[in-house]
């Protein structure tokens, strides 16, 4: 299983100090027309999908959980409507 | 409760008939599951990490671990995971999933539940839950769909708890029953229609896709308010 690899990077400026949270490696992507309302990537990630309000799942949040929850989303739609993308190396982790 | 991922070893596997599977799988890691009645759990069912969802069919009571009620027709990948791997076997669950659950509304004085085929798995669950363990007084009506008689099971169940609780309703309905089939036939929705509504109640669907619509149309048109239907869609 991939590892958590979300962080938190400080980012110091002139007069002020900001702490950004960065998202993790990977990036998830919805095929609009493959989603049946499941909803088991809802179940499963909260924080980064949600179903419109035709029932089909949309990205609320790149980082709104951690990229091993994201991963599980991914792998928990029946019909592969998830793809996950490593944004380091441009590889599709899933489906594989 | 957020999901938690556990290690649970398959049990038992028992051939109801030609259709329906019953699993069940203890828990290894951690070796409880807290659930409520009507959450499902997600198992991984191959070394690529696919993951396929199953409602739990058991008492969130019995905690050691969970059974599942699988249709084995559509032969799909978890099918196949599920009816080869041998007896010991562990494997991955993220668990537990879903809000298809009772409401805690004390507006719903009465409970209906409607599944069809394999969606009677959580609606068992609750069942159970609300009668064994919950001492629930409300009137209960479970109305389930099923296409031949031969594919029937735990009716014997459902009828033992018929006697032992006056609260509790069971319909059993076929869609292709062969003569001599005394009680309901048709769709689910047939049956619904015949039946009085019960007023002021819950309404708790599980099933395929054009059932949930269809019974959700029906209860609806019958005047029945969206926000005491909830369902659960099985793909």
């Amino acid at each position: 299983m991939a590892e958590d690899t979300n962080t938190v990077k400080t980012v110091h400026t002139d007069d002020k100090t900001v702490q950004t949270k960065m998202v993790g490696k990977y990036k998830v992507e919805v095929i609009r027309d493959k989603c049946i309302s499941a909803g088991s990537c809802v179940a499963i990630a909260p924080g980064v999908f949600e179903l419109d309000e035709e029932g089909i799942a949309i990205i609320l949040s790149q980082d709104g959980n951690d990229d091993q929850t994201k991963l599980l989303a991914a792998q928990s739609c029946p019909t592969a409507a998830v793809i996950v993308t490593d944004i380091e190396t441009g590889q599709q982790v899933w489906p594989q | 409760m957020p999901p938690q991922q556990c290690t649970a070893k398959l049990e038992e596997r028992i051939m109801y008939n030609e259709k329906f599977m019953l699993v069940t799988f203890e828990l290894v890691e951690p070796s409880t599951l807290e659930f409520k009645a009507g959450q499902y759990v997600s198992i991984q069912v191959d070394e690529a990490g696919t993951r396929r969802s199953y409602s739990i069919a058991s008492r969130p009571d019995i905690d050691h671990g969970f059974e599942l009620a699988i249709d084995v027709s559509p032969a799909g990948v978890g099918v196949q995971f599920l009816q080869s791997i041998p007896l010991g076997t562990e494997v991955s669950v993220l668990a537990p999933l879903g809000t298809f659950v009772i409401e805690d509304d004390p507006t719903e004085e009465a409970i209906v539940l409607v599944g069809t085929g394999s969606g009677i798995a959580p609606l068992r669950s609750i069942i159970f839950d609300l009668l064994q363990v919950k001492q629930e007084k409300r009137p209960i009506t479970l109305h389930w769909g099923l296409r031949y008689v031969d594919s029937l099971f735990w009716e014997n169940e459902f009828q033992d708890l018929v006697e032992r609780f006056p609260n509790f309703h069971f319909h059993p309905v076929i869609s292709r029953a062969v003569d001599g089939w005394t009680l309901c036939r048709g769709r689910v929705t047939d049956c619904l229609s015949t039946h009085e509504l019960v007023p002021n109640a819950g309404y708790y669907l599980c099933g395929g896709k054009p059932m949930i619509e269809t019974v959700v149309t029906l209860l609806t048109d019958k005047g029945i308010a969206p926000e005491h239907i909830h369902h659960e869609k099985f793909f």
